[in-house]
């Protein structure tokens, strides 16, 4: 086994843990975290696969939205702090057959497809970002300015609906 | 195949396992978004995965994992959007009470 094999199955199985964590605490904050820390080490996988913009991006990324969402956590949650250990789950045994159906579907076609051969050149950090910078301004232009449009219609979107209705007064009433 | 390819595909499948037990289990809106985000990252595994063994010469195996971060972040805009005008209107983002959702 490779250096490189060792440090995807190590980042690989962190955040495998750590994504079982988010589901496993009653405490709202540690599983914000732990689904942080899961996103980290998917980047982590990512940087050990040699695909750096990649993985920096990842790493960035979640770490902005986590936060978010854990201040989420703590505004919505009845008991963010998990001292009450409330049970917030439903169809428990239904999601447990699914989720486990859906992996051994998965790893099935991971280890049943002849995925062809492993390419034996990779381009170096420089040149791969190099690459996917031409490839969005040009082939995939269009999908990208997609991207970019529906994230703001979104921005948009999700501030609509998050505003709170203006009551009418009595006064306004003809 | 080498043995890289096959650890982030069963890593990636692990995720999505996780991520789809977690979407279907929880009766909160926020732990919903979640399940579904580690749904997106066990895709997004694969797909780097995919690109580093298998193509690297091919530029557009990058740009589809900048596509599912997009998804990602548009799924919790919107996400925490409802959560924010269902937690106005009712108090709870608990979807058990969301029964006027049901068809």
């Amino acid at each position: 086994m490779t250096v490189q094999a060792f440090f995807i199955g190590f980042f690989g199985l962190a955040a495998v843990w750590f994504g079982i964590v988010v589901f496993r605490t009653f405490s709202m904050m540690r599983s914000a975290l732990a689904l942080l820390f899961s996103q980290t080490a998917l980047g982590a996988m990512f940087l050990s696969m040699q695909a750096e913009f990649l993985g920096v991006l990842q790493i960035m990324m979640m770490a902005t939205e986590m936060s978010i969402m854990a201040i989420f956590m703590v505004m919505f949650m009845m008991d963010p702090g998990g001292l009450g250990e409330m049970e917030m789950t439903h169809q428990k045994r239904l999601s447990l057959i699914a989720g486990f159906v859906s992996f051994v579907g998965a790893v099935a076609v991971a280890v049943f497809v002849d995925w062809g051969p492993v390419a034996s050149t990779f381009p170096d950090a420089t040149q791969q970002t190099v690459e996917l910078g031409l490839e969005l301004l040009d082939r995939s232009m269009l999908i990208f300015e997609t991207a970019g449009i529906t994230i703001l219609t979104a921005m948009i979107a999700a501030t609509a609906v998050a505003i709170e209705p203006e009551k009418k007064s009595v006064t306004d009433e003809p | 195949m080498s043995p890289e390819l096959m650890i982030a595909l069963i890593a990636g499948a692990a995720l999505f396992g996780i991520g789809i037990y977690g979407a279907l289990s929880q009766t909160n809106l926020v732990m919903i978004l979640m399940g579904v985000e580690l749904i997106l990252a066990g895709a997004m595994v694969n797909l780097v995965a995919f690109w580093r063994y298998l193509h690297p010469d091919v530029a557009a195996g990058q740009m589809f994992v900048l596509i599912v971060m997009t998804v990602m972040a548009v799924e919790m805009a919107v996400g925490f959007g409802v959560a924010i005008a269902r937690f106005r209107a009712r108090g709870s983002v608990e979807m058990e009470e969301a029964v006027e959702l049901k068809g």
